[in-house]
């Protein structure tokens, strides 16, 4: 009799610190507010950045256009959890080739990568001038969108997730800047955004799930280290020279990040 | 050993509150699976599953179309099976117009994957495939009275925006605080007399929440009549002892360190506000208050110093509890339309009334020049907005 009634008040007041432990909704209105304050600042340094590499564009300076290219989208790559909301946004601005019927000659493909084909593959600013314009007014329509957006917590807390995911499922082909292989400067846009959005949560994960914390925490220094052995001065190895073993490699730890962080909906009680 | 009946113990009362349905809550957040097996684990774990689970809907996807092109399921909660029966790795989305409500990305050829989402009531598309492919659609019907009330993390995206907004105005009003000090100390008091609206907007935009910092908002924002000795009181500081000075007094010379004072408690609250934890209840609250309280006395412009700043005043108190409503109106209109509805009337009258006394550099008139009709259509639609936010607190149910 005794030990039954220990039992259960052990057992509730277990129950009790659990709950304790869980982070309040509440808590989570800082870090979701703090995260709009960055993705604003994202978009602004977007339209900014975008404007001079499209005037490059439009100049017919090919040697600028294209040495802007790849450190104007990482500002796209960056905020992707929040860009790629907008539908018809991320399709005018990210979408690839294999998106639209006739691939590089559909009407419909635009953006970046349409962008990155004339620039990358043809050799040419010929032609660019209306995509530069349109992709100039698409970044600065998004810009809009977001400051009257309002953020839903699961879209940040599993945005990190979605960012890595896609890195480690399709990006990590080569399939997004399959022109200018420029591949590597997304992959570290992709993950400081991730990790921007790890940071802003740390406070809560590390009560209501300590060991995932600090397993994400290794997780990105593991891909961090991984990422830093292509850096070259301020920019990054072409990713035609990295091997199909070094992709390999970054795999494994990238697939392993995503996954830990795909608990963290669940850890924040956001499912 | 004995450490182990301990745990089962825990587990045994977490399996008969999900018995009796109570830990519906609980269980979904600490699933049993992560405690050491046990005899009461695997019963409570099917129980849960049997209460949570409802059928996923499925939907298949080929090159060029979703089978069925054609869905409807209830708001709420809602789990899709999405099946990728075309050849290249699939993006399904579910969209309201341009937005991505949500998605499942990555489904490569021959596999399925589950999406459980929330939805609002509505008309919704779906993506099938490639991007020129035609659209889906899929129709949530509307709410049941016992699931349309909003949970806390339903609050979390508005509370968010609004600490957004508030964290902006903030910045701004340290700003022009800091111009508006930097006027009157350089003895251009021209200057100061037209800073000073400018930047007493900023903090009366933010009055819904200021009140939460009560020395700050004493030292700020307080009247004279709120201090024993009123004008003359030396606990009388910030905005309108500054006002009294600059357009009403001869005591000019004396508001240098009352303007540094200012410009410092501008900074404290920034400082401070980035520690503040927000809460629904007190920012309503705030709300309700703010057109209760402080709207009347700006009309009638008994609340005037000399300033005239009454109605820009007035304005800017109209903008920041309107900044509130529009973040939760979604969830106002889904618990009580009528409610929501009117809330937007008011807000335009008092708009369109206001409007009217703008001067063309973007000022506004003392109140005094107000027509009788505008005073009255703006008295009427404060009064009637003041109890509609009274009344959202508990639409929303909060306490």
């Amino acid at each position: 009799m005794k030990s039954i009634r220990t039992a259960l008040l052990i057992g509730a007041s277990s129950l009790g610190l659990a709950l304790a432990a869980q982070a309040a909704p509440m808590d989570l209105v800082g870090p979701v507010s703090n995260y709009k304050i960055f993705v604003a600042k994202g978009v602004d340094r977007l339209v900014t950045t975008t404007a001079a590499f499209t005037a490059a564009v439009k100049a017919g300076d090919l040697k600028k256009a294209q040495a802007l290219y790849a450190p104007t989208r990482v500002n796209y790559e960056t905020i992707e959890p929040i860009a790629e909301l907008f539908n018809d946004l991320d399709g005018s601005i990210d979408s690839r080739a294999d998106d639209h019927e006739k691939k590089e000659a559909d009407d419909g493909f635009t953006g970046f990568h349409r962008i990155e084909y004339g620039l990358f593959e043809k050799k040419s600013t010929d032609g660019l001038a209306p995509l530069a314009d349109k992709l100039n007014k698409d970044v600065v329509e998004l810009q809009g969108r977001i400051k009257t957006l309002t953020i839903p917590p699961e879209k940040m807390v599993g945005g990190a997730a979605a960012l890595i995911e896609e890195v480690g499922k399709t990006k990590i082909t080569g399939e997004e800047d399959r022109y200018s292989h420029t591949d590597l400067y997304d992959f570290q846009a992709n993950v400081d955004g991730a990790k921007k959005i790890v940071d802003l949560l740390h406070p809560l994960t590390v009560k209501a799930d300590p060991a995932l914390s600090a397993a994400v925490d290794k997780n990105f220094a593991a891909v961090d280290g991984i990422l830093a052995k292509y850096k070259v001065g301020n920019g990054w190895q072409s990713y035609d020279k990295v091997t199909e073993a070094d992709r390999t490699a970054l795999k494994g730890p990238v697939t392993a990040l995503a996954e830990d962080l795909s608990k963290l909906r669940g850890a924040l009680g956001l499912n | 050993m004995n450490k182990s009946r301990i745990i089962l113990g825990g587990v045994a009362i977490i399996a008969l509150m999900v018995a009796v349905g109570g830990a519906t809550y609980f269980m979904a957040r600490h699933p049993v699976a992560s405690a050491p097996p046990a005899a009461g684990a695997s019963p409570a774990a099917s129980t849960q599953g049997a209460q949570s689970a409802t059928a996923a809907v499925n939907v298949n996807v080929t090159a060029s179309a979703c089978d069925p092109n054609e869905l409807t399921v209830p708001a709420g909660r809602v789990t899709f099976s999405i099946h990728n029966q075309g050849s290249r790795a699939l993006e399904w989305e579910i969209l309201n117009g341009v937005m991505v409500v949500d998605e499942r990305e990555n489904i490569a050829p021959g596999f399925s994957a589950k999406l459980t989402t929330r939805l609002e009531p509505g008309d919704y598309d779906i993506t099938c495939g490639l991007l020129s492919s035609p659209k889906g659609r899929l129709h949530v019907a509307a709410f049941d009275a016992a699931s349309a009330k909003p949970s806390q993390i339903d609050l979390i995206g508005p509370l968010a925006e609004y600490r957004v907004y508030a964290s902006y105005e903030i910045d701004a009003l340290v700003d022009d605080a800091k111009r508006f000090a930097d006027a009157v100390k350089s003895g251009d008091l021209d200057a100061a007399r037209a800073l000073f609206p400018v930047a007493h907007a900023h903090y009366a935009r933010l009055a819904p929440i200021a009140r939460l910092f009560p020395d700050l908002d004493r030292a700020i924002d307080s009247s004279a009549s709120e201090h024993d000795k009123k004008e003359a009181d030396p606990g009388f500081t910030g905005f309108h002892r500054l006002e009294w000075g600059l357009f009403a007094g001869s005591d000019s010379g004396n508001l240098d360190p009352l303007a540094d004072k200012l410009a410092a408690d501008v900074v404290a609250l920034q400082n401070r506000f980035e520690d503040f934890a927000m809460n629904p209840e007190p920012t309503i609250a705030g709300a309700a208050d703010v057109i209760g309280k402080t709207a009347l006395g700006r009309i009638s412009g008994e609340a005037d110093r000399g300033s005239g700043a009454d109605l820009s005043d007035l304005q800017a108190n109209v903008e920041g509890v309107k900044k509130i409503v529009d973040l939760f109106r979604p969830l106002i209109a889904r618990v009580d339309n009528p409610l929501s509805l009117a809330l937007a009337e008011d807000f335009s009258t008092i708009d369109a009334t206001l409007a009217k006394y703008r001067t063309a550099d973007g000022a506004y008139k003392p109140a005094a020049h107000l027509s009788a009709d505008d005073r009255a259509a703006l008295q009427n639609a404060t009064k009637k907005l003041a109890g509609e936010l009274a009344r959202v607190r508990g639409a929303l149910g909060l306490s």
